[in-house]
Protein backbone atom coordinates (compact mmCIF):
# COMPACT_ATOMS: atom_id res chain seq x y z
CA UNK A 1 0.00 0.00 0.00
CA UNK A 2 1.37 3.50 -0.19
CA UNK A 3 -1.24 6.08 0.60
CA UNK A 4 -1.65 9.88 1.37
CA UNK A 5 -3.05 11.25 4.96
CA UNK A 6 -4.85 14.28 5.04
CA UNK A 7 -7.27 13.57 7.55
CA UNK A 8 -8.96 11.42 9.91
CA UNK A 9 -11.40 9.91 7.26
CA UNK A 10 -8.10 9.52 5.02
CA UNK A 11 -7.25 7.74 7.93
CA UNK A 12 -10.01 5.15 8.05
CA UNK A 13 -9.34 4.74 4.81
CA UNK A 14 -5.93 3.92 5.04
CA UNK A 15 -6.95 0.88 7.83
CA UNK A 16 -9.50 -0.21 5.63
CA UNK A 17 -6.42 -0.64 2.56
CA UNK A 18 -4.13 -2.73 5.08
CA UNK A 19 -6.95 -4.84 6.18
CA UNK A 20 -7.83 -5.28 2.40
CA UNK A 21 -4.42 -5.84 1.07
CA UNK A 22 -3.10 -8.06 3.62
CA UNK A 23 -6.11 -9.98 5.33
CA UNK A 24 -3.68 -12.50 6.72
CA UNK A 25 -1.34 -10.64 8.10
CA UNK A 26 -0.84 -10.78 12.15
CA UNK A 27 2.58 -9.63 12.86
CA UNK A 28 2.59 -6.06 11.76
CA UNK A 29 5.35 -3.49 12.74
CA UNK A 30 4.92 0.21 12.49
CA UNK A 31 7.51 2.71 11.47
CA UNK A 32 7.83 6.19 12.22
CA UNK A 33 9.63 8.86 14.24
CA UNK A 34 8.02 10.20 17.56
CA UNK A 35 4.30 11.95 16.82
CA UNK A 36 3.96 10.00 12.76
CA UNK A 37 0.61 8.81 14.35
CA UNK A 38 1.63 5.04 14.77
CA UNK A 39 -0.72 4.88 17.95
CA UNK A 40 -3.48 6.76 15.60
CA UNK A 41 -3.04 4.43 13.04
CA UNK A 42 -3.05 1.53 14.67
CA UNK A 43 -6.39 3.11 16.77
CA UNK A 44 -7.70 3.04 13.27
CA UNK A 45 -6.99 -0.55 12.35
CA UNK A 46 -8.49 -1.83 15.68
CA UNK A 47 -11.73 0.34 14.71
CA UNK A 48 -12.43 -1.70 11.40
CA UNK A 49 -11.15 -4.58 13.72
CA UNK A 50 -14.60 -4.24 15.46
CA UNK A 51 -12.53 -3.59 18.62
CA UNK A 52 -14.84 -1.80 21.15
CA UNK A 53 -11.72 -1.08 24.35
CA UNK A 54 -9.93 1.78 24.41
CA UNK A 55 -6.73 2.13 22.49
CA UNK A 56 -4.16 3.48 23.33
CA UNK A 57 -0.44 3.97 23.68
CA UNK A 58 1.39 0.79 25.66
CA UNK A 59 4.95 3.11 25.97
CA UNK A 60 4.50 2.13 29.46
CA UNK A 61 2.60 -0.83 29.84
CA UNK A 62 4.28 -2.42 26.38
CA UNK A 63 1.70 -4.90 25.60
CA UNK A 64 -2.04 -3.46 25.09
CA UNK A 65 -4.93 -5.91 25.13
CA UNK A 66 -7.49 -5.81 22.50
CA UNK A 67 -10.48 -7.91 21.67
CA UNK A 68 -12.27 -7.81 18.41
CA UNK A 69 -16.26 -9.19 18.61
CA UNK A 70 -15.06 -12.60 16.39
CA UNK A 71 -12.96 -13.60 19.73
CA UNK A 72 -9.30 -12.76 18.02
CA UNK A 73 -7.06 -10.94 20.42
CA UNK A 74 -5.61 -7.81 19.77
CA UNK A 75 -1.52 -6.86 21.27
CA UNK A 76 -0.61 -3.63 20.74
CA UNK A 77 3.53 -3.19 21.53
CA UNK A 78 5.23 -0.34 22.01
CA UNK A 79 9.26 -1.26 22.33
CA UNK A 80 10.14 2.20 23.16
CA UNK A 81 11.30 1.54 26.69
CA UNK A 82 13.20 -1.91 25.76
CA UNK A 83 16.85 -1.85 26.31
CA UNK A 84 18.53 -5.45 26.41
CA UNK A 85 16.51 -8.41 24.05
CA UNK A 86 16.29 -10.29 27.03
CA UNK A 87 13.98 -7.66 28.55
CA UNK A 88 11.65 -8.80 25.71
CA UNK A 89 11.77 -12.88 26.32
CA UNK A 90 10.88 -11.30 30.19
CA UNK A 91 7.95 -10.25 29.16
CA UNK A 92 6.89 -13.15 27.55
CA UNK A 93 7.18 -11.98 23.33
CA UNK A 94 7.53 -15.60 21.93
CA UNK A 95 4.33 -16.55 23.43
CA UNK A 96 2.03 -13.42 22.44
CA UNK A 97 4.23 -13.76 18.38
CA UNK A 98 3.23 -17.48 18.09
CA UNK A 99 -0.30 -16.83 19.22
CA UNK A 100 -1.32 -16.13 15.86
CA UNK A 101 -3.67 -13.01 17.10
CA UNK A 102 -3.09 -9.82 15.69
CA UNK A 103 0.77 -8.34 17.41
CA UNK A 104 0.74 -4.68 16.02
CA UNK A 105 3.90 -3.18 16.87
CA UNK A 106 5.26 0.18 17.63
CA UNK A 107 9.31 0.77 17.83
CA UNK A 108 9.90 -2.70 15.82
CA UNK A 109 13.44 -1.19 15.40
CA UNK A 110 14.74 -1.67 19.45
CA UNK A 111 14.25 -5.59 18.81
CA UNK A 112 14.76 -5.75 15.48
CA UNK A 113 16.42 -9.50 15.22
CA UNK A 114 13.67 -10.73 16.90
CA UNK A 115 11.10 -9.92 14.31
CA UNK A 116 9.51 -13.14 12.28
CA UNK A 117 9.96 -13.39 8.56
CA UNK A 118 6.08 -13.16 8.24
CA UNK A 119 6.36 -9.86 9.65
CA UNK A 120 4.75 -6.58 7.53
CA UNK A 121 6.25 -3.77 8.02
CA UNK A 122 4.17 0.06 7.84
CA UNK A 123 6.63 3.12 7.35
CA UNK A 124 4.31 6.53 8.16
CA UNK A 125 6.53 9.24 6.68
CA UNK A 126 5.64 13.01 7.50
CA UNK A 127 5.71 15.15 4.47
CA UNK A 128 6.80 19.15 5.01
CA UNK A 129 2.43 20.50 5.39
CA UNK A 130 2.07 17.50 7.93
CA UNK A 131 0.35 15.18 5.56
CA UNK A 132 1.30 11.43 5.86
CA UNK A 133 2.58 8.75 4.00
CA UNK A 134 1.76 5.45 4.88
CA UNK A 135 3.61 2.80 2.81
CA UNK A 136 3.40 -1.26 3.38
CA UNK A 137 6.75 -3.17 2.67
CA UNK A 138 6.39 -7.17 3.17
CA UNK B 1 -7.21 -11.52 69.44
CA UNK B 2 -4.87 -13.31 66.80
CA UNK B 3 -2.56 -10.69 64.29
CA UNK B 4 -3.91 -10.64 60.83
CA UNK B 5 -0.81 -10.30 58.56
CA UNK B 6 -0.54 -9.99 54.83
CA UNK B 7 1.91 -10.36 52.42
CA UNK B 8 1.98 -8.44 49.27
CA UNK B 9 3.42 -9.47 46.22
CA UNK B 10 3.80 -7.12 43.26
CA UNK B 11 5.49 -8.09 39.56
CA UNK B 12 3.20 -6.61 36.93
CA UNK B 13 5.63 -4.39 35.10
CA UNK B 14 9.09 -3.23 35.50
CA UNK B 15 9.97 -4.06 39.14
CA UNK B 16 9.63 -6.68 41.63
CA UNK B 17 8.23 -5.80 45.49
CA UNK B 18 7.31 -7.18 48.69
CA UNK B 19 5.44 -5.72 51.38
CA UNK B 20 3.99 -6.92 54.80
CA UNK B 21 1.15 -5.59 56.46
CA UNK B 22 -0.09 -6.83 59.96
CA UNK B 23 -3.44 -5.44 61.47
CA UNK B 24 -4.00 -2.51 58.86
CA UNK B 25 0.10 -1.47 59.40
CA UNK B 26 2.36 -1.43 56.96
CA UNK B 27 5.81 -3.01 58.59
CA UNK B 28 8.17 -3.23 55.26
CA UNK B 29 7.86 -2.34 52.05
CA UNK B 30 11.28 -3.70 49.52
CA UNK B 31 11.27 -3.22 45.74
CA UNK B 32 14.01 -4.96 43.77
CA UNK B 33 17.58 -3.29 43.90
CA UNK B 34 20.71 -3.98 44.16
CA UNK B 35 20.77 -2.93 47.93
CA UNK B 36 18.52 -6.21 48.12
CA UNK B 37 20.01 -8.60 46.53
CA UNK B 38 23.50 -7.47 48.08
CA UNK B 39 21.82 -8.32 51.20
CA UNK B 40 20.55 -11.34 50.22
CA UNK B 41 24.40 -12.27 49.35
CA UNK B 42 23.94 -12.45 45.89
CA UNK B 43 26.32 -11.53 43.53
CA UNK B 44 23.82 -9.65 40.75
CA UNK B 45 26.05 -7.11 38.20
CA UNK B 46 23.51 -5.40 36.91
CA UNK B 47 19.62 -5.24 37.60
CA UNK B 48 17.52 -5.76 34.59
CA UNK B 49 13.89 -4.27 34.37
CA UNK B 50 11.54 -7.65 34.91
CA UNK B 51 13.98 -9.58 35.71
CA UNK B 52 10.94 -10.96 38.78
CA UNK B 53 12.35 -14.37 38.37
CA UNK B 54 15.65 -13.63 39.58
CA UNK B 55 14.26 -10.56 42.17
CA UNK B 56 11.46 -12.23 44.05
CA UNK B 57 13.39 -14.56 46.45
CA UNK B 58 15.65 -11.98 47.82
CA UNK B 59 12.88 -9.35 47.34
CA UNK B 60 9.88 -11.30 49.68
CA UNK B 61 12.78 -12.24 52.30
CA UNK B 62 13.98 -9.20 52.77
CA UNK B 63 10.27 -7.74 53.29
CA UNK B 64 10.16 -10.59 55.98
CA UNK B 65 12.97 -9.41 57.96
CA UNK B 66 12.05 -5.85 58.04
CA UNK B 67 8.91 -6.74 59.42
CA UNK B 68 10.41 -8.50 61.67
CA UNK B 69 8.34 -11.82 60.66
CA UNK B 70 9.01 -14.98 59.30
CA UNK B 71 6.75 -17.07 56.55
CA UNK B 72 4.94 -18.81 59.81
CA UNK B 73 3.53 -15.31 60.79
CA UNK B 74 1.34 -14.74 57.33
CA UNK B 75 -2.18 -14.93 57.24
CA UNK B 76 -2.48 -14.42 53.59
CA UNK B 77 -0.52 -13.81 50.52
CA UNK B 78 -1.57 -11.17 48.51
CA UNK B 79 -0.71 -10.67 44.58
CA UNK B 80 -1.29 -8.64 41.91
CA UNK B 81 -2.72 -10.60 39.78
CA UNK B 82 -3.56 -7.58 36.14
CA UNK B 83 -3.64 -5.77 34.28
CA UNK B 84 -0.16 -6.07 33.47
CA UNK B 85 2.45 -8.26 31.21
CA UNK B 86 1.42 -11.31 31.38
CA UNK B 87 5.29 -13.16 31.79
CA UNK B 88 6.10 -10.71 34.63
CA UNK B 89 2.39 -11.22 36.28
CA UNK B 90 3.02 -15.30 36.18
CA UNK B 91 6.18 -15.07 38.54
CA UNK B 92 4.31 -12.89 41.04
CA UNK B 93 1.43 -15.53 40.65
CA UNK B 94 2.78 -18.82 40.71
CA UNK B 95 4.84 -17.49 43.66
CA UNK B 96 2.12 -16.45 45.68
CA UNK B 97 0.02 -19.55 44.93
CA UNK B 98 3.42 -21.93 45.94
CA UNK B 99 3.93 -19.98 49.06
CA UNK B 100 0.28 -20.28 49.94
CA UNK B 101 -0.06 -23.80 49.03
CA UNK B 102 3.02 -24.74 51.12
CA UNK B 103 1.74 -22.86 54.26
CA UNK B 104 -1.70 -23.90 54.05
CA UNK B 105 -2.88 -20.23 54.18
CA UNK B 106 -5.53 -18.75 51.94
CA UNK B 107 -4.51 -16.76 48.12
CA UNK B 108 -6.10 -12.82 47.79
CA UNK B 109 -6.03 -11.54 44.57
CA UNK B 110 -5.73 -7.68 43.47
CA UNK B 111 -6.29 -5.36 41.05
CA UNK B 112 -3.23 -3.38 40.36
CA UNK B 113 -5.15 0.44 39.12
CA UNK B 114 -7.29 -0.52 42.03
CA UNK B 115 -4.31 -1.09 45.32
CA UNK B 116 -2.86 2.66 43.62
CA UNK B 117 -6.31 4.06 44.62
CA UNK B 118 -6.05 2.20 48.02
CA UNK B 119 -2.83 3.46 48.29
CA UNK B 120 -4.11 6.11 50.24
CA UNK B 121 -5.23 3.70 53.39
CA UNK B 122 -1.44 2.91 54.31
CA UNK B 123 -0.67 3.66 57.38
CA UNK B 124 2.32 3.39 59.61
CA UNK B 125 1.75 3.12 63.05
CA UNK B 126 2.74 6.15 65.18
CA UNK B 127 2.47 8.42 61.77
CA UNK B 128 -0.99 10.76 61.97
CA UNK B 129 -3.10 10.12 58.81
CA UNK B 130 -5.87 11.07 57.47
CA UNK B 131 -7.39 8.38 54.29
CA UNK B 132 -10.10 9.90 52.37
CA UNK B 133 -13.94 9.11 52.83
CA UNK B 134 -16.27 7.47 50.74
CA UNK B 135 -17.30 8.31 47.77
CA UNK B 136 -13.88 9.96 46.72
CA UNK B 137 -12.45 11.34 43.45
CA UNK B 138 -9.04 9.60 42.19
CA UNK B 139 -7.01 11.20 39.77
CA UNK B 140 -4.37 8.23 38.62
CA UNK B 141 -2.02 9.50 36.76
CA UNK B 142 1.55 7.64 35.83
CA UNK B 143 3.78 6.83 33.11
CA UNK B 144 0.68 4.37 32.15
CA UNK B 145 -2.85 5.79 33.01
CA UNK B 146 -4.75 8.97 33.68
CA UNK B 147 -7.93 8.26 34.76
CA UNK B 148 -10.58 9.81 36.81
CA UNK B 149 -12.23 6.69 39.01
CA UNK B 150 -14.72 7.62 41.18
CA UNK B 151 -14.22 5.48 44.12
CA UNK B 152 -17.52 4.30 46.47
CA UNK B 153 -16.05 1.70 48.43
CA UNK B 154 -12.86 -0.28 48.66
CA UNK B 155 -13.60 -2.50 46.35
CA UNK B 156 -16.26 -0.35 44.01
CA UNK B 157 -14.53 2.04 41.56
CA UNK B 158 -15.50 2.85 38.77
CA UNK B 159 -13.48 4.47 35.65
CA UNK B 160 -15.52 8.05 34.66
CA UNK B 161 -12.45 9.17 32.21
CA UNK B 162 -9.53 7.93 30.79
CA UNK B 163 -7.03 8.86 28.06
CA UNK B 164 -7.82 8.07 24.82
CA UNK B 165 -4.31 8.14 23.53
CA UNK B 166 -1.32 9.29 25.75
CA UNK B 167 -0.87 8.92 29.42
CA UNK B 168 0.30 12.47 30.87
CA UNK B 169 3.44 10.60 32.17
CA UNK B 170 4.33 9.79 29.06
CA UNK B 171 3.88 13.22 27.40
CA UNK B 172 6.29 14.42 30.26
CA UNK B 173 8.70 12.00 29.00
CA UNK B 174 8.54 11.99 25.22
CA UNK B 175 8.73 15.83 25.25
CA UNK B 176 11.55 15.83 27.67
CA UNK B 177 13.46 13.51 24.99
CA UNK B 178 12.42 15.65 22.16
CA UNK B 179 14.42 18.60 24.59
CA UNK B 180 17.17 16.05 25.22
CA UNK B 181 16.22 15.62 28.70
CA UNK B 182 17.09 12.51 29.66
CA UNK B 183 14.51 8.98 30.81
CA UNK B 184 11.96 9.57 32.39
CA UNK B 185 11.81 13.15 31.59
CA UNK B 186 8.79 14.25 33.76
CA UNK B 187 11.57 15.13 37.41
CA UNK B 188 13.17 17.04 34.86
CA UNK B 189 10.79 18.93 33.39
CA UNK B 190 9.55 19.69 36.63
CA UNK B 191 12.58 20.78 37.94
CA UNK B 192 13.70 22.94 34.80
CA UNK B 193 10.20 24.30 35.05
CA UNK B 194 10.43 26.18 38.24
CA UNK B 195 12.94 28.56 36.88
CA UNK B 196 10.84 28.72 33.85
CA UNK B 197 7.69 31.15 32.80
CA UNK B 198 4.73 29.00 32.45
CA UNK B 199 2.69 32.06 30.17
CA UNK B 200 5.85 32.30 27.93
CA UNK B 201 4.84 29.59 25.09
CA UNK B 202 1.17 28.59 23.97
CA UNK B 203 0.34 24.44 23.29
CA UNK B 204 -2.55 23.27 21.89
CA UNK B 205 -5.42 21.52 24.47
CA UNK B 206 -7.26 18.48 22.96
CA UNK B 207 -10.86 19.15 23.16
CA UNK B 208 -12.60 16.19 24.33
CA UNK B 209 -16.37 15.23 25.32
CA UNK B 210 -16.76 14.34 29.18
CA UNK B 211 -14.14 13.26 31.40
CA UNK B 212 -11.72 11.61 28.86
CA UNK B 213 -8.15 12.74 28.25
CA UNK B 214 -5.74 12.94 25.08
CA UNK B 215 -2.32 14.08 25.53
CA UNK B 216 -1.05 13.28 21.55
CA UNK B 217 -2.09 16.45 20.52
CA UNK B 218 -0.18 18.10 22.87
CA UNK B 219 3.07 15.73 22.17
CA UNK B 220 2.49 16.89 18.29
CA UNK B 221 2.10 20.20 19.01
CA UNK B 222 5.01 21.05 21.41
CA UNK B 223 7.39 18.77 18.52
CA UNK B 224 6.14 21.08 15.98
CA UNK B 225 6.65 23.92 17.81
CA UNK B 226 10.15 23.07 18.49
CA UNK B 227 11.16 22.11 14.67
CA UNK B 228 9.83 25.08 13.43
CA UNK B 229 11.42 27.02 16.03
CA UNK B 230 14.77 25.37 15.50
CA UNK B 231 14.81 26.74 12.11
CA UNK B 232 14.98 29.92 12.81
CA UNK B 233 17.38 29.44 15.86
CA UNK B 234 19.68 26.61 16.19
CA UNK B 235 19.95 27.11 20.17
CA UNK B 236 16.02 27.89 20.59
CA UNK B 237 15.99 24.54 23.18
CA UNK B 238 19.01 25.75 25.02
CA UNK B 239 18.33 28.92 25.06
CA UNK B 240 13.92 28.45 26.30
CA UNK B 241 14.42 25.35 27.95
CA UNK B 242 12.95 26.62 31.21
CA UNK B 243 9.97 28.69 29.69
CA UNK B 244 9.36 25.53 27.45
CA UNK B 245 9.30 23.52 30.44
CA UNK B 246 7.34 25.57 32.67
CA UNK B 247 4.73 26.02 29.94
CA UNK B 248 4.30 22.32 28.84
CA UNK B 249 4.10 21.61 32.75
CA UNK B 250 1.19 24.22 32.89
CA UNK B 251 -0.91 23.04 30.23
CA UNK B 252 -0.55 19.08 31.36
CA UNK B 253 -1.23 20.52 34.65
CA UNK B 254 -4.42 22.28 33.22
CA UNK B 255 -5.87 19.86 31.08
CA UNK B 256 -5.87 17.40 34.24
CA UNK B 257 -7.40 19.79 36.04
CA UNK B 258 -9.97 20.84 33.99
CA UNK B 259 -11.53 17.32 33.35
CA UNK B 260 -11.25 16.51 37.27
CA UNK B 261 -13.20 19.46 38.59
CA UNK B 262 -15.73 18.81 35.79
CA UNK B 263 -16.06 15.62 37.14
CA UNK B 264 -16.08 17.01 40.92
CA UNK B 265 -18.67 19.49 39.66
CA UNK B 266 -21.14 17.46 38.20
CA UNK B 267 -21.16 14.76 40.95
CA UNK B 268 -21.03 17.13 43.84
CA UNK B 269 -17.86 15.46 45.13
CA UNK B 270 -15.42 17.52 46.91
CA UNK B 271 -13.08 14.76 48.50
CA UNK B 272 -10.14 14.19 45.81
CA UNK B 273 -7.28 12.68 45.69
CA UNK B 274 -4.63 11.90 43.42
CA UNK B 275 -2.90 8.78 42.38
CA UNK B 276 0.32 7.00 40.21
CA UNK B 277 3.89 8.47 39.90
CA UNK B 278 3.00 12.13 38.45
CA UNK B 279 1.13 13.24 41.83
CA UNK B 280 5.19 13.69 42.64
CA UNK B 281 5.34 16.47 39.70
CA UNK B 282 5.35 19.85 41.97
CA UNK B 283 2.77 21.62 39.77
CA UNK B 284 0.16 19.14 39.96
CA UNK B 285 0.63 19.44 43.88
CA UNK B 286 0.38 23.48 43.49
CA UNK B 287 -2.74 23.07 41.89
CA UNK B 288 -4.30 20.21 43.90
CA UNK B 289 -3.51 23.00 47.31
CA UNK B 290 -5.29 26.02 44.74
CA UNK B 291 -8.28 23.88 44.12
CA UNK B 292 -8.22 22.81 47.71
CA UNK B 293 -8.92 26.70 48.79
CA UNK B 294 -10.75 27.98 45.82
CA UNK B 295 -13.62 24.87 45.95
CA UNK B 296 -13.24 23.76 49.57
CA UNK B 297 -11.70 20.66 48.21
CA UNK B 298 -10.65 17.99 51.15
CA UNK B 299 -7.40 16.50 48.83
CA UNK B 300 -5.30 13.77 49.46
CA UNK B 301 -2.04 13.50 48.32
CA UNK B 302 0.22 9.74 49.18
CA UNK B 303 4.00 9.52 50.31
CA UNK B 304 5.87 9.08 47.03
CA UNK B 305 7.13 5.91 47.49
CA UNK B 306 3.17 4.45 47.46
CA UNK B 307 2.46 6.27 44.19
CA UNK B 308 4.90 4.32 41.72
CA UNK B 309 4.77 0.35 41.40
CA UNK B 310 4.72 -1.25 44.64
CA UNK B 311 3.76 -4.01 46.95
CA UNK B 312 2.35 -2.02 50.19
CA UNK B 313 -0.64 -0.46 48.01
CA UNK B 314 -0.95 -4.89 47.30
CA UNK B 315 -0.41 -5.76 50.83
CA UNK B 316 -3.09 -2.60 51.96
CA UNK B 317 -5.35 -3.86 49.48
CA UNK B 318 -5.19 -7.70 50.60
CA UNK B 319 -5.84 -6.75 53.91
CA UNK B 320 -9.19 -5.42 53.13
CA UNK B 321 -9.74 -8.39 51.08
CA UNK B 322 -8.80 -10.88 53.92
CA UNK B 323 -10.44 -9.44 56.70
CA UNK B 324 -13.32 -9.75 54.59
CA UNK B 325 -12.35 -13.41 53.51
CA UNK B 326 -12.43 -12.96 50.14
CA UNK B 327 -10.39 -15.30 49.12
CA UNK B 328 -8.99 -17.09 45.08
CA UNK B 329 -8.80 -20.29 44.49
CA UNK B 330 -5.61 -22.07 43.42
CA UNK B 331 -7.29 -22.13 39.86
CA UNK B 332 -6.56 -18.47 39.59
CA UNK B 333 -4.79 -17.03 36.16
CA UNK B 334 -3.57 -13.54 35.57
CA UNK B 335 -4.79 -11.18 33.18
CA UNK B 336 -3.59 -8.76 30.82
CA UNK B 337 -5.37 -6.67 29.97
CA UNK B 338 -7.08 -3.51 31.34
CA UNK B 339 -9.89 -3.62 33.46
CA UNK B 340 -10.72 -2.20 37.14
Amino acid sequence: MNVLVNNPSDLQKAAETFLHQYPDARVVAFHGSMGAGKTTLIKAICQQLGVNDVVNSPTFALVNEYTCPNGQSVYHFDFYRINKLEEVYDMGYEEYIESGQYCFMEWPERIESLLPDNCIHIHIEETNNNQRIIRSID
Amino acid sequence: MSRITVLGIESSCDDTSAAVIQDGFLRSNVVAGQKVHEAYGGVVPELASRAHQQNIIPVVDAALKQAGIGVADLSAVAFTRGPGLMGSLLVGTSFAKGLARAKGIPLVEVNHLQAHILAHFIEVESEAHVSPCFPFLCLLVSGGNSQIVLVRDYHDMEVIGQTIDDAAGEAFDKCAKVMGLPYPGGPWIDRLAAQGNPKAFQFSKPHIAGYDYSFSGLKTSFLYKLRDALVENPNFIEENKTDLCASLQKTIVDILMDKLKKAAKDLGIREVAVAGGVSANSGLRTAFEEYAQRYRWNIHIPKFAYTTDNAAMIAMSGYFKAINHDYIGMDAVPFSKTRF
